[in-house]
């Protein structure tokens, strides 16, 4: 009974949850359960080092340094986290305290037990490294981080870079009698934060950082006249060219510096420091988004938008979420579409009234895998007289069809169903948009939810965004007005069963090229889609992507509070099937679509698409309830 | 909730004519804790969290149909050292007591006897100072047993989460009257009581209370193995604390 509670608990908990249940039930029989009441320090930094790897089981805990008198919260981890795996790894002091709270309780598997399971189970361990690489105790790292680049999921590439790919060739190196004034001058005209201190062969004797300056010198009130040698540091770490970055990180972490040496057997090649690891991270997206803003006309993005698509493998290969990769290939697509119409703006003159270009669909939801069909429209700032209206409706007419165009050059097919910019119905003044949305919302026809269901996941991507703001207020604004509609389009939600026949049996295609097979994107991601979208019009929420609409969701929507986490998971797991199978299909050279054969997929994979339908049924189930009682709750 | 923690309430008003059945505990306890382990800090210690279920109340016609003991060090409970075994019981089943724990005749027909179980549970235990909900009540019929197979009590020192819950609201001035039951006590301290009513799981939740009590105690000056030990009688516990600081030991 206490074991199974345990192995129930880290079933939900990454990366247990990939474990086999017999794992995890050896792993249970080695927790322990600590209370910490509220305040209690449960690792002090540079105190001893964590015995053991903690997961939150209920409350909470912050995580922060001292530098001086300050304190810097680092993180707070909740239930479902872990912490002090650093310290229990590297065996070194904690660099950070660990401070409940709340009251909480953690369960604590030993060191030994942990370092089983990292050696037995190297996807285990290369989940802690990643989680922790993400969180790297470092203030610059932090602030990059939180700037919420996209890159995040670039995690990956230090598990398959060498240090020598990334590390600093032209080094900056000083004699060990320069003055310590020179060589900070030195640092700060070259803005590096270290040099390294060689002698006449060039063989290195110590490394001065910006933190050697600051402790030993401003600190201690230490004459800037005097040599570099009185204040380097002589204990040098370094690392071999050949390893992976994620090796340097580790060492980082280890001794507490961010600055390694690079060495190819004696001979100095080179410095990393923590700043080098952290671009990494974000290498290539980053490197198509600059190569995107820096071309100057549409034939020269052509090529880029096929990089786009082979990043992906790459991405997928290193274990990316499929989340994140969506994530990254919008927002890469986007950034052509911006200076696609940024190109044709220079080259064709400015508008005559405020624009803004918007896109729904799956690129609205920011759920784009592979290149999908084109789904955007624009809404433009009400002109004063007919005339002007006239002439604004021809520019952007004309505007669409070219934008469109070099779409459909970038390898984005037009949308058969004409939902684009270039359709004189879909370039419309703010006026006319708002009272389509009112017309749909209160017609509640059945072509109306339809168009609704696409047309309402609408996200702003380029021109004057509070024209878009304006209409999703006016949407809100109707819906709590309306609130019919959202039963009507509720019954809709309800009407699309998962393929699950009696028996747990999956319903497939009986007949035709798709014979046995199961449509990923109608049957299974579009349901959830669209359940995760009436909860959001219920609300007001004005995120688009479904796993952002859950997260504003929560704590002000009981379903999503119930069902929010199963559903995030389920959408990824959804997503990954997908995506998997898409490049599959690339590689071997056919068009990707949405089909899977279920018999094909491997035991685990079946039974978690069987309990994701089943848990679409229920919450389908309990809208159907919930709406013929009349409630919006 | 049932009849067990009812009765249990009923019975601390019976319990002292238990206790002066056993009124040796005490002496025995001294014996094997020195005063050099008395002395150990109560959250760096060793503890196993038990409890039993019976046919029935009567130390004379009932006996033990179930026990379960969970082990703790300080206020870490250790999740796997865990001890659950149904007892086949030498009295017969009651209806009442089928009622409450939900054990059948035939659940314990097959099971071993108390004669098989008991030294198992013994070296489960160990020299651990043993905790439970109202002890005494366990212990008499634990040590009915003992006396029977092997002539002595249990020694391990004893400590009783009700009578530390109620000092411990006695000395923050709550309301300490009354008999609250177990899962009066762990709701109280926002431990969670859910599941199956068996010995393995209210010594779980016995340690839970245990692990929230253990912290107050030390803010209120409870610090070493000998203080925790003089908590003893909810009735007179302060008095007795009070007693015990001044002769040392006690």
């Amino acid at each position: 009974m206490i074991l199974s509670d345990v192995v129930e608990f880290l079933e939900k908990v990454p990366p247990f949850q990939f474990l086999k249940k017999g794992t995890l039930q050896m792993i249970a029989s080695k927790v322990s359960m600590e209370y910490y009441p509220k305040g209690t320090e449960i690792l002090v930094q540079s105190g001893p080092p964590s015995e053991y790897l903690y997961i939150v089981q209920k409350g909470g805990v912050k995580i922060f340094v001292r530098s001086g008198t300050d304190e810097i919260i680092i993180d707070y981890r909740n239930e479902g986290d872990t912490f002090g795996f650093v310290s229990l790894y590297s065996g070194d002091k904690s660099r950070t305290n660990v401070v409940a709270a709340d009251d909480t309780i953690c369960y604590l598997i030993d060191k030994e037990t942990f370092l089983k399971l990292h050696d037995a189970y190297p996807a285990f361990a290369e989940y802690f490294l990643r989680s922790y690489l993400g969180k790297y105790v470092d203030t610059t790292f932090r602030e990059l981080y939180d700037k919420g680049f996209l890159y995040r999921s670039g995690n990956t590439l230090p598990f398959t870079t060498p240090v020598g790919d990334i590390a600093t060739q032209r080094l900056i190196t000083a004699s060990p009698e320069l003055s310590i004034q020179s060589a900070a001058r030195l640092m700060a005209e070259r803005k590096i934060s270290s040099l390294v201190v060689v002698d006449e062969e060039r063989k290195p004797l110590g490394i001065v950082t910006d933190r050697d300056l600051r402790e030993k010198v401003v600190a201690a009130g230490v004459s800037v006249e005097g040599p570099l040698r009185d204040i380097m540091t002589t204990s040098l770490v370094t690392i071999e060219v050949g390893e992976f970055c994620f090796e340097a990180l580790l060492k980082m972490i280890r001794y507490s510096i961010h600055h390694l040496l690079v060495m190819d057997k004696d001979t100095l090649k080179g410095i990393v420091t923590n700043h080098d690891l952290m671009m990494l991270q974000g290498l290539s997206p980053i490197t198509i988004a600059r190569e995107i803003e820096s071309r100057q006309n549409i034939e020269c993005l052509i090529p880029i938008s096929s990089e786009i698509s082979s990043m992906v493998g790459l991405l997928l290969k290193e274990g990316t979420k499929a989340s994140n990769i969506s994530r990254i290939i919008t927002e890469l697509n986007e950034r052509l579409l911006q200076r696609i119409i940024e190109i044709d703006l220079s080259e064709h003159g400015p508008p005559p009234v405020p624009f803004c270009w918007i896109v729904f669909g799956s690129e609205g939801r920011k759920e784009q895998t592979f290149k999908t069909d084109q789904d955007n429209a624009l809404i433009y700032a009400d002109p004063e007289t007919p005339e002007m209206e006239k002439e604004a409706a021809e520019y952007f007419h004309e505007f669409a069809m070219r934008v469109n165009n070099a779409l459909v050059k970038c390898g984005f097919p037009k949308c058969p169903a004409n939902y684009m910019a270039s359709n004189p119905k879909w370039s419309q003044p703010l006026r006319v948009w708002k009272r389509n949305f009112t017309e749909w919302i209160t017609s509640s026809t059945p072509e109306s939810i339809l168009l609704s269901t696409i047309f309402f996941d609408f996200r702003p991507v380029y021109g004057d965004l509070d024209l878009g703001e304006i209409l999703r207020r006016h949407l809100n604004q109707k819906l709590e007005q309306e609130r019919f509609f959202l039963a009507r389009m509720a019954a809709t939600v309800v009407d699309n069963r998962p393929p699950l026949g009696f028996f747990r049996a999956f319903v497939v295609e009986k007949s035709g090229e798709h014979k046995d097979q199961l449509n990923l994107k109608i049957s299974a991601l579009a349901l959830i889609v669209d359940i995760v979208r009436l909860f959001s019009l219920e609300r007001g929420v004005s995120e688009t992507s479904t796993l952002e609409r859950i997260k504003a969701l929560r704590g002000q929507h009981g379903l999503t509070d119930e069902f929010g986490l199963e559903l995030e998971q389920s959408f990824e797991f959804i997503m990954l099937l997908r995506v998997l199978r898409q490049f599959e299909q690339i590689e071997l050279g056919s068009e990707p679509d949405n089909f899977i054969n279920p018999n094909e997929l491997n035991t685990l994979e079946k039974q978690t698409l069987k309990e994701i339908f089943q848990l679409i049924s229920r919450i389908q189930d309990l809208i159907n309830q919930r709406y013929r009682l009349g409630t919006v709750s | 909730m049932g009849f067990r923690d009812w009765s249990r309430g009923k019975m601390s008003d019976i319990s002292d004519s238990y206790r002066q059945k056993s009124s040796n505990f005490g002496a025995m306890e001294a014996a094997v804790f020195g005063s050099e382990d008395q002395s150990l800090p109560i959250d760096k210690v060793r503890y196993v969290v038990i409890d039993s279920e019976l046919t029935g109340l009567d130390a004379k016609k009932d006996s033990i149909v179930s026990l379960g003991a969970i082990r703790m060090v300080g206020t870490r409970i250790l999740l796997g050292e865990t001890f659950d075994r149904l007892v086949s019981p030498e009295t017969k089943l009651t209806g009442a007591s089928v009622v409450i724990h939900g054990i059948t005749p035939d659940d314990v027909a097959e099971k071993p006897s108390i004669e098989e179980v008991l030294p198992e549970f013994l070296s489960f235990c160990g020299d651990d100072i043993m905790v439970g909900y109202m002890p005494i009540v366990d212990l008499t019929f634990l040590n009915r047993e003992t006396k029977r197979l092997y002539g002595v009590s249990i020694k391990n020192p004893i400590v009783d989460v009700f009578a530390l819950d109620k000092w411990r609201r006695q000395r923050i001035g709550e309301d300490s009257s009354g008999h609250p039951s177990l899962y009066d006590i762990a709701k109280s301290l926002d431990v969670p009581v859910k599941g199956a009513h068996n010995a393995m799981a209210d010594a779980f939740i016995t340690a839970q209370v245990l692990q929230r009590l253990l912290p107050v105690l030390i803010d209120l000056g409870i610090k070493s193995v000998g203080e925790l030990l003089a908590v003893r009688n909810p009735g007179k516990g302060v008095d007795k604390f009070r007693f015990s600081f001044k002769f040392g030991n006690f």
